[in-house]
C-alpha cells in the first residue's frame, strides 16, 4: 500500500517531526498525529491481534469508536488498551502492539482461528464445564495467558484531580451544531460550558469536505471567527480534549479531560481532570457514528470505515491509500470520493449497494466524468489477503468480479450517537428511512440537535436549533447560511450482512470486531433460544468490548431482526451504559488515594509503640499494637504467650485510646440511656460504672462497652473501637426521630481522652507508685467505681475496671499528657514486671474468662440471652431498644445457639476458630448427605496459664449440653477432635482475682 | 448523583447524606402490648413501592440532622424534603406528575421490551 501526505490539510504540521517507536521500530510522524495517523503515514496498518482468534487487525476507524487498534504505551505507566486512533504521539513515545506472541506478524495464538468451532457463541459457558478441577488447573491458566488485551500498569499513583461545575447549559460537542447553538448564548445571562472531545472545535468541518462555506467564509475561517466570538463572551467556557463519559440523573454529567495530549504526562501536575457537571439544560450535539457492514473477512487490515478514511485525509493530513475501493450503501461516501479526486487520487472502484435509480444524479455524473469504475446494486462479497487485504470480490448482476486492492473503505450508514441520550434515560425510536435509532422523548432537560438528533441535512440545521432552543428566554437570533459540497438529503439502502461466496475456517463475517463475534455466532445463539437482545448480547459477548460495539451494535439489531423476521423496533436495543468511552480508574480516584482515601489513625502513644517493636493491627482506621516483639525472632505465638503469662503473674498495660467514647448530657439523659441500653441505670450510684449492651430493635447485640454515671444528667459511654461512629449515629437517630421530647445531647469524645488499661495482680502497687496521693484500697476504690483526680495541671479520671479478669484500672487523660504519663507508668512498673501487651493478648485473656468480643463471638444473630447475659437486662424497665424482640417466639426458643466453652479431652489438641461442632467422631471419606452440625467455634486460644486450648462456641441448645462429649472438625483431616462442652469461664470463676 | 435539599443547610450533593428507609413508621409507644406479629411488622416489614415514596435521610456529613423526603423511586427524583416535625405532604399532590425513564410502564418490570 502507499500513503501520501495531504499537504492541503489545515491540520498537517509537517514542519515539526516527532519520533516514536512501534514494536521497537523507530518511526517519524508529525506533531498532532495520533499513533494511527502516524502509522498510516509510515504505511503500517497491521497493529494488533484479535481477542479470541488472534487474527491480524489494522486501523478500522479514526476516533473513539476504534475496535481494533488498541496498543500498549510503554513510556507511560505501561498504559494498556490505548486507542491508537485517539492517543497522540510525542517524542520518545514507546508503543507496542498487544495480544501477540512471539511477534505481531507471527502469532502462535492464531491457531485459535482454526479451532474456531470450539470458540463459537457461549463458548465460555459450554467448554469449561468439567471435569472437576480442570478449571483451576487447566482452563483458567490458559485463558489468562491467551485472552484479554493489554497488561495492567504496575506501580502507579494517580495525579488526576476533580473539578466541579454548576452551569445553566452544557453543550456536548463543539462541531457545527454545537457552535451554532453556542452562538445563541454569546453575551447572554446563561452560564454555558462547551465540551469538545478533540483539540479543535469544528467537528465535521475539520474532518470532511461536506461543507464549502458558512456565511460566505471558508469553513476553517468560520470556525476561527466563531471561536473568537465565543471565547470573548465571559459566560461561555470551552473545554477541549474532554469527553463526556456519563449522563446521570438530575442533569449530572461526568467528563474526562486529557491534560497531556501529545506529550508525556508530567510528573508534577495532573494528567487527567474529571469534570463533575451540574446543569439546568443539556444540549447534545455529539454527532453521529458510521457503522460497518458484515462480509467475509471484513476484519482484514486495510478495511476501514469510509468516513474515518476521509477524517485521516483532512483532520490529520494523511491519505492512507491513494487508490482504495469504496463500498457503500448510502450517500455519505460521496464526499470521500470528491476529496480523493480533488487530491488527484483515483478510487479503483466505487461499489454502491443502491440501485442506479436511487443514487443521486450528481454522484453518478461525478463518477462518470472522472472515469471511476463503479458498480450499482452491487456488494463486496468478501476479501482475502494475509496480514493485509489483497483482493476484494464484488458481486454484481450475478457475477463475481475480483479486484486487486490495498484498501477497502466501507460505509454501512450513519447512526446518531444516541449513547448519552439513552444514558439520560431518553427514549429512542427506529427510523424506517434512515435505518437507525433516533432520539425521541427526552426524560430530563435534554435537547438533541444536528446529526445526533438524526438531522443529516445542513440546510435545516439553523432552523432546527432555533426551534429547539426558542423556549429559552433571551437567546440570540443567529443567521447561518451554509453552502454544501454534497447533496443535502441522505439516502440509504437496507443491508446488514452479505452472504459469502465460499466458506472456510479462515473466512468469517464479523459483527463485533473487537470481541470476535461473527454473524454465524448470532445465528447460532438464536437457534439455541437466546432470541432476546439482552440475552443474545451476554451469550455471544456482542458489543461488550472497550468500544461497546459503537460501529456495529445497530448492525446486529438489523441482522437479528431479519433472522427473527421482526421489525427492529420489536427486537429493541440493549441499554447503553456509562462510561461512553473507557475511563481510567485513576481519574475516578483523583486525589482520593492511599492516605487521602483512608487515613491512618494513630494514638498519642504510637511513637512509643514503634520504639518498643510493636506489630500493628488495623482496627477500623486505627493502628493498634497487636503484640510486642520482645527480641529478634520472637514469633507472634511466643510473644502472646509471654505477654499473657506475665500479665497474670504481675501486670500488663494496654493502650486503649482507640475505644470509642461518647458523652451524653441533658435533663433527660438518664431516661435516654435507659432506652438505649439493656441495663438499668436508675438505681446506679453516681461515680460508678457498668458493663453495658446495646441491641438492635431485633434484639440482637450491636455493641458493648462501659457506661459511667457522673449523675442523672451526665453519662460517659465507651464503645468498641470499630463501633464508635455507628453507636453515636444510632443515639442521634433515636434522639431526633423517636424521642425528640427528651432533652439530651451527645458528642464523640474519643479523641479527647487517651485511655490506658492496667491489669494484673501488681497493678495496684504500680498505681500507688504513679499516683501516690490516691487511696487504691478495695474499700476506698472498689470495683466499677471511678473518680477524677488532679494530675500535674490537668485531671485524670481513673476507673476500676477490667477486660482481663484481673485486678485492673483504666486511666483517662488528655492526649497532651498521655505519652508522658504512659512513660511514667512504665518506669514505675518496670521492677514490678509490668509488660506492654497488644490486642491479641487481650483477646486471649478475656477468652480464658469467657468474656465475649462483639463481632467475634457475636455476628448480628446473637441475643444477650444466647450468651447467658440475662443479668445485664433491665427486666423491670418498661422499654429499651430491642426489649420486645427478646420475647418473640423465635428469640425465646430454647434450642437457639448458645455460648458454651469447649475443652479438648486430650489437652494437647489444638482447636481452630470457625470449625464445626459435630456429633460424629469421624467424617466419611465422601460426603454424600449433609452432615448435621451443632454449631461453630467462635474463639480459640492456647492458654499459657492453663496450658491447653480454651475455646468458645455457639452451640444449638448449648446450655442443656453441659458435660456432653462432642467433636470439633479439623480442616486438615477427616478425624475430629473429642471435646467436652463446659462453662465458658475457664479461669477464676469466683472472680477472686478480679475483686482482689 | 442526586442533589438533596437539606431543610437545614440547603442543596447539597447526595454523597453528604445517608438514607434511613421508609419514613413515618412510628416506634410503638408500648411495645410490650403488641403481639409477635404486630411487633415484627414494625421491626422487619417496610414497603418498597415503584413511584412516590416517603423516606428518611440524614445529613451525615453535614448538620447530622434527620429529615424526610418524597422520592419517586422509578426516577430517583427527590421531589420534596421537609423537617421531621412538619406535616407530611399528601400523596395525591404528587401522583399526577409521575413519570418514568424511557416511558417504561409505571408498575412492574423496568424493562418494557420484556413486558411484551
Ligand atoms: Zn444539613
Amino acid at each position: 500500500m502507499s500513503s501520501i501526505n495531504n499537504t492541503k490539510s489545515f491540520h498537517l504540521i509537517s514542519s515539526q517531526k516527532v519520533s516514536f517507536t512501534f514494536d521497537g521500530k523507530k518511526l517519524t510522524g508529525f506533531k498532532g498525529d495520533t499513533i494511527a495517523s502516524a502509522l498510516l503515514r509510515n504505511n503500517i496498518n497491521l497493529v494488533g491481534r484479535s481477542f479470541k482468534y488472534h487474527r491480524p487487525r489494522g486501523i478500522y476507524s479514526c476516533g473513539i469508536e476504534e475496535p481494533n487498534a488498541l496498543v500498549q504505551i510503554i513510556s507511560e505507566h505501561n498504559e494498556p488498551n490505548a486507542r491508537a486512533t485517539v492517543k497522540r504521539i510525542y517524542d520518545g513515545m514507546i508503543v507496542e502492539s498487544q495480544n501477540r506472541w512471539p511477534s505481531l506478524k507471527m502469532d502462535i495464538g492464531a491457531v485459535n482461528n482454526l479451532l474456531s468451532p470450539i470458540f463459537s457463541a457461549g463458548f465460555y459457558y459450554k467448554t469449561f464445564m468439567g471435569p472437576k478441577g480442570f478449571w483451576k488447573k487447566v482452563y483458567e491458566p490458559i485463558i489468562r495467558k491467551t485472552a484479554g488485551l493489554g497488561k495492567p500498569p504496575k506501580e502507579f499513583r494517580s495525579k488526576s484531580t476533580h473539578h466541579h461545575h454548576n452551569v445553566d447549559v452544557v453543550i456536548v460537542g463543539g462541531g457545527i451544531s454545537g457552535l451554532i447553538a453556542a452562538l445563541k448564548f454569546v453575551k447572554t445571562n446563561y452560564d454555558v460550558l462547551i465540551i469538545e472531545q478533540d483539540s479543535f472545535l469544528g467537528g465535521i468541518l475539520n474532518t470532511s469536505k461536506k461543507i464549502k462555506e458558512i456565511n460566505g467564509l471558508d469553513t476553517i475561517e468560520w470556525i476561527k471567527k466563531t471561536e473568537e466570538l465565543i471565547s470573548k463572551s465571559k459566560n461561555i467556557k470551552i473545554l477541549k480534549d474532554t469527553t463526556v463519559s456519563s449522563y446521570n440523573y438530575s442533569n449530572h454529567l461526568i467528563a474526562l479531560e486529557d491534560k497531556a495530549v501529545g506529550s508525556l504526562p508530567p510528573n508534577y501536575k495532573p494528567e487527567l481532570v474529571l469534570h463533575k457537571i451540574r446543569t439546568q439544560h443539556t444540549i447534545l450535539a455529539n454527532g453521529y457514528i458510521e457503522r460497518i457492514l458484515s462480509f467475509r473477512n471484513n476484519d482484514l487490515p486495510g478495511v476501514m470505515l469510509a468516513g474515518s478514511f476521509e477524517k485521516f485525509v483532512h483532520r490529520y493530513g494523511v491519505v492512507p491509500e491513494t487508490n482504495p475501493i469504496i463500498f457503500t450503501n448510502n450517500s455519505s461516501t460521496f464526499s470521500l470520493l470528491k476529496s480523493l479526486i480533488e487530491l488527484n487520487c483515483k478510487p479503483s472502484a466505487y461499489v454502491d449497494n443502491r440501485e442506479e435509480n436511487s443514487i443521486e444524479k450528481s454522484t453518478l455524473d461525478y463518477l462518470k466524468n472522472n472515469n471511476i469504475p463503479f458498480y450499482t446494486g452491487a456488494e463486496v462479497e468478501g476479501c482475502d489477503g494475509r496480514n493485509i487485504i489483497r483482493e476484494a470480490f464484488i458481486r454484481h448482476k450475478g457475477n463475481i468480479i475480483k479486484l486487486k486492492t490495498n484498501m477497502l473503505c466501507v460505509s454501512g450508514g450513519i447512526n446518531p450517537d444516541v449513547n448519552l441520550f439513552t444514558q439520560s434515560k431518553g427514549l429512542i425510536k427506529w427510523d424506517d428511512n434512515l435505518f437507525t435509532f433516533k432520539p425521541d422523548k427526552a426524560f430530563q432537560n435534554t435537547i438533541v440537535i444536528g446529526s445526533a438528533s438524526g438531522n443529516f441535512n445542513f440546510q435545516k440545521l439553523n432552523d432546527e436549533i432555533k426551534n429547539k432552543l426558542n423556549f429559552l428566554k433571551e437567546v440570540n437570533d443567529t443567521k447561518i447560511e451554509i453552502i454544501s459540497n454534497v447533496e443535502n438529503d441522505y439516502k440509504i439502502s437496507e443491508i446488514w450482512d452479505i452472504k459469502p461466496e465460499k466458506e472456510s475456517l479462515w473466512s468469517k463475517s464479523f459483527i463485533d470486531i473487537q470481541n470476535d463475534v461473527t454473524v454465524k455466532d448470532l445465528r447460532q445463539a438464536i437457534t439455541e433460544g437466546f432470541d432476546r437482545i439482552e440475552h443474545l448480547k451476554r451469550f455471544t459477548t456482542n458489543s461488550m468490548g472497550t468500544d461497546q460495539g459503537k460501529i456495529s451494535s445497530i448492525n446486529s439489531l438489523g441482522i437479528v431482526s431479519k433472522i427473527l423476521n421482526k421489525s427492529v423496533s420489536e427486537v429493541g436495543t440493549t441499554i447503553y451504559r456509562p462510561p461512553y468511552a473507557p475511563l481510567s480508574f485513576s481519574a475516578i480516584a483523583g486525589r482520593n488515594t492511599y492516605e487521602f482515601y483512608d487515613p491512618k489513625r494513630k494514638t498519642p502513644i504510637h511513637s512509643w509503640h514503634i520504639d518498643n517493636n510493636a506489630v500493628f493491627e488495623d482496627v477500623g482506621q486505627w493502628k493498634r499494637p497487636w503484640y510486642f516483639k520482645n527480641k529478634k525472632g520472637e514469633t507472634m505465638h511466643q510473644a502472646v504467650q509471654r505477654e499473657s503469662k506475665q500479665l497474670r503473674e504481675s501486670a500488663g498495660i494496654l493502650d486503649g485510646s482507640t475505644l470509642g467514647k461518647i458523652e451524653v448530657k441533658g435533663k433527660d439523659a438518664l431516661e435516654f440511656m435507659n432506652l438505649m441500653y439493656t441495663n438499668a441505670f436508675t438505681k446506679m450510684k453516681p461515680m460508678t460504672s457498668r458493663y453495658v449492651l446495646m441491641l438492635g430493635e431485633d434484639g440482637m447485640i450491636k455493641d458493648d462497652g462501659i457506661v459511667s454515671k457522673i449523675n442523672d444528667q451526665h453519662f460517659i459511654a465507651t464503645t468498641t473501637t470499630g463501633g464508635a461512629p455507628k453507636v453515636l449515629a444510632d443515639m442521634e437517630e433515636y434522639a431526633q426521630t423517636e424521642w425528640p421530647h427528651l432533652e439530651v445531647y451527645m458528642n464523640s469524645i474519643t479523641e479527647q481522652f487517651s485511655t490506658f488499661n492496667i491489669s494484673g495482680p501488681k497493678s495496684r502497687a504500680i498505681m500507688r507508685k504513679v499516683f501516690s496521693n490516691i487511696d487504691f484500697s478495695n474499700e476506698k476504690f472498689p470495683f466499677m467505681t471511678f473518680n477524677n483526680f488532679k494530675y500535674l495541671d490537668t485531671e485524670v479520671r481513673i476507673m476500676r475496671a477490667s477486660f482481663t479478669g484481673e485486678l485492673g484500672y483504666e486511666i483517662y487523660i488528655s492526649p497532651k499528657y498521655a505519652l508522658e504519663l504512659w512513660k511514667k507508668i512504665f518506669h514505675s512498673g518496670k521492677n514490678l514486671g509490668l509488660v506492654p501487651y497488644g490486642t491479641e493478648t487481650m483477646h486471649l485473656l478475656r477468652a480464658e474468662k469467657g468474656y465475649i468480643v462483639v463481632g467475634q463471638d457475636t455476628d448480628g444473630t446473637v441475643t444477650p440471652i444466647d450468651l447467658n447475659l440475662n443479668w445485664m437486662i433491665g427486666k423491670n424497665k418498661k422499654d429499651f431498644i430491642g426489649k420486645r424482640s427478646l420475647s418473640r417466639s423465635d428469640t425465646a426458643r430454647e434450642d437457639r445457639k448458645q455460648l458454651v466453652g469447649i475443652l479438648p479431652l486430650d489437652k494437647n489438641k489444638k482447636i481452630l476458630e470457625g470449625q464445626h461442632i459435630l456429633e460424629i467422631n469421624k467424617l466419611p471419606k465422601k460426603i454424600e448427605t449433609p452432615i448435621e452440625y451443632l454449631g461453630h467455634v467462635t474463639s480459640s486460644y492456647h492458654s499459657p496459664n492453663l496450658k491447653h486450648f480454651v475455646a468458645m462456641a455457639l452451640v444449638k441448645g448449648g446450655n442443656k449440653l453441659m458435660g456432653k462429649k462432642v467433636y470439633v472438625s479439623d480442616p486438615s483431616k477427616s478425624e475430629t477432635i473429642p471435646v467436652e462442652i463446659v462453662n465458658p469461664v475457664f479461669l477464676d470463676p469466683e472472680n477472686k482475682r478480679l475483686l482482689s | 448523583m442526586l442533589i438533596i435539599n437539606c431543610p437545614y443547610c440547603g442543596e447539597r450533593d447526595q454523597s453528604e447524606f445517608s438514607n434511613g428507609g421508609q419514613a413515618h413508621v412510628v416506634r410503638p409507644s408500648d411495645p410490650e402490648k403488641l403481639n409477635d406479629k404486630e411487633w415484627s411488622e414494625y421491626v422487619f416489614v417496610r414497603s418498597n413501592p415503584k413511584g412516590i415514596f416517603f423516606e428518611r435521610w440524614v445529613h451525615s456529613h453535614g448538620c447530622r440532622k434527620w429529615f424526610n423526603a418524597v422520592r419517586n423511586t422509578s426516577t430517583d427524583e427527590i421531589i420534596k424534603t421537609y423537617k421531621l416535625n412538619e406535616k407530611p405532604p399528601i400523596l395525591a399532590e404528587f401522583t399526577n406528575n409521575l413519570k418514568t425513564p424511557s416511558g417504561e410502564p409505571e408498575l412492574g418490570s423496568g424493562n418494557f421490551t420484556v413486558k411484551k
